[in-house]
């Protein structure tokens, strides 16, 4: 008899090897045939296009509700002049990518994941081995390239527009001018938290375009599989980023201790 | 090449054998397709008909076996060295496997482009008579999804010839066809072979479409070649099933 867990465990461990020899085949066509430049441009505009709106929504409004969280805490202790910084910091280095990267899951993962398991249930991929040429370069690799350069830059966007709507609700909720708001924003935020920061932005974005087109390429299953690799797709970039946040979260402490001596 | 094998066979598989997990649906197929020939394989579903196609174009690896393609054995070859393979065999699919993203044009110019370094002049010029071999005009401009399912597969098809493979492997073409549709693309396929001299698959589960264009037909039953002949010496079969395909055919 086998229990869930192991079960359960056995899948997750066939998951992560299948991710792992799914990447490093397209690693071995990018550099054995190269990465197709119009199309991963193509692939950029596209994904950039359809969720730079929603990404600056988002990213507005996750700002937004740090301030006015911070704002409640701070005012109880009268250092108002900290709500800048603290809303600021705790955004660019924790919430903001992670909440950011959330909604870019549901929105450029789930289109890429149900985009490609079409492509392998209706056989359109069989025929672009048929016709001699290879997935891997044809398709997935501009979809790889293309995700984490465009996921990178909305997560980018997202985050600017996150100061700006921290900025906008500190001096409409917290009544606090624009002055005050980031005088104290220097002494929270410097350039670890600002390269934290990025660090998360580009780890959760290779995460993004790695799960979604295995998922996608990986599926079985006619319409339904459809269905599961979308479902999957959403599950498994959720759960990796919030691993990977606490992994890069460790990471970016050890540096930061290395680097202070301690 | 082997020296055991008939130097005009385009296609010879050797004691094919292949598994999905415990099931065994090939068990040890033998034949060989000689240049220019028309071959059927008949056989009702779940017998392996596609995967007996999808283990020459190297979708599927036997588990045990050889297959020889125009004289290259390539039952263990590596996935790179696969693609020129299976430039010279063409495969239509069951579904037209259109790219839905692209026009037709570019569908029946993928190909091409891929291994031919011509000028889009001589792309478009190779587009149109392959799009004419199909009986298809004025269609170059449209997406997929705005043609009927027939002029897909014709699409389908012409995307296929437009490498120039050598041999043409048809995955059931006309299922979900109407009966004017499937007599036209019966009748191409022949016309085609005939036309670009290719050597044929056809995998179907319609005898009376076997009988009007095959050379040969082969039946195939829970992973066993259990008749080939031509269609005359397949008519004098007295094998149960072989006989329920005729009589099918007959009462069609």
């Amino acid at each position: 008899m086998t229990f869930p867990f192991v079960s359960g465990a056995r899948l997750i461990i066939d998951d992560i090897g299948g991710c792992m020899l799914f990447i490093g085949e397209a690693f071995r066509t990018a550099f054995k045939r190269g990465i197709p430049v119009h199309e991963t441009f193509v692939q950029i505009w596209r994904v950039t296009m359809q969720s730079l709106s929603t990404t600056a929504l988002a990213g507005f409004f996750v700002g937004a509700l740090m301030t006015v969280q911070f704002s409640l805490l701070v005012r109880n202790f009268g250092a108002l002049g900290f709500l800048g910084g603290l809303s600021t910091s705790a955004t660019i280095r924790e919430v903001g990518p992670l909440l950011i990267a959330f909604m870019l899951s549901g929105k450029v993962g789930a289109y890429t994941s149900a985009e490609l398991g079409t492509m392998r249930v209706t056989e359109q991929i069989d025929a672009i081995r048929c016709l001699g040429a290879s997935p891997f370069q044809e398709i997935i690799l501009p979809r790889i390239v293309g995700i984490i350069i465009s996921s990178f830059f909305l997560l980018l966007v997202g985050l600017m527009m996150s100061i700006f709507g921290g900025v906008l609700l500190g001096i409409l909720f917290a009544h606090i001018n624009i002055d005050e708001y980031l005088r104290n924003v220097p002494t929270i935020v410097n350039a670890f938290s600002i390269g934290t920061g990025l660090f998360k932005c580009l780890v959760f974005a290779i995460l993004l375009a790695t799960i979604c087109t295995y998922k996608g390429y990986s599926t079985t299953g006619g319409s339904k599989g459809v269905g599961r690799s979308v479902v999957a797709t959403a599950v498994s970039t959720m759960v990796g980023i919030v691993v990977a946040d606490w992994v890069t979260s460790v990471i970016s402490e050890a540096v930061l201790n290395l680097a202070a001596g301690r | 090449m082997n020296s055991n094998m008939n130097p005009k066979s385009m296609i010879s598989f050797k004691n094919i054998v292949k598994r999905f997990g415990t099931r065994t649906i090939l068990k040890g197929i033998s034949f060989d397709v000689a240049e220019g020939e028309i071959l059927f394989v008949l056989g009702t579903s779940g017998t392996g008909k596609s995967v007996l196609l999808k283990n020459i174009v190297g979708l599927l690896r036997p588990d045990e076996g050889e297959i020889w393609i125009d004289g290259q054995e390539v039952s263990r070859i590596p996935e790179d060295d696969y693609l020129p393979v299976r430039k010279k065999c063409g495969m239509v699919f069951q579904h037209p496997a259109l790219f839905d993203s692209m026009t037709i044009y570019d569908n029946v110019a993928f190909g091409v482009r891929r291994h031919e370094r011509l000028d889009e002049a001589a792309i478009s010029e190779r587009v149109t008579r392959c799009l004419q071999l199909v009986n298809l005009a004025d269609v170059e401009d449209k997406m997929p999804g705005q043609i009927s399912y027939g002029m897909q597969k014709r699409v389908s098809l012409a995307r296929t010839v437009a490498v120039g493979p050598k041999i043409l492997l048809f995955d059931e073409p006309t299922t979900g066809l109407d009966p004017v549709t499937t007599s036209a693309v019966n009748q191409l396929i022949k016309d085609l072979s005939r036309t670009l001299k290719t050597t044929s698959m056809v995998v179907s589960h319609d005898m009376r479409c076997a009988l009007e264009i095959a050379d040969r037909i082969m039946v195939l039953d829970q992973g066993h070649i259990i008749a080939q002949g031509t269609p005359e010496e397949l008519k004098q079969s007295a094998h149960p099933l072989v006989r329920d395909f005729l009589d099918e055919a007959v009462n069609a």
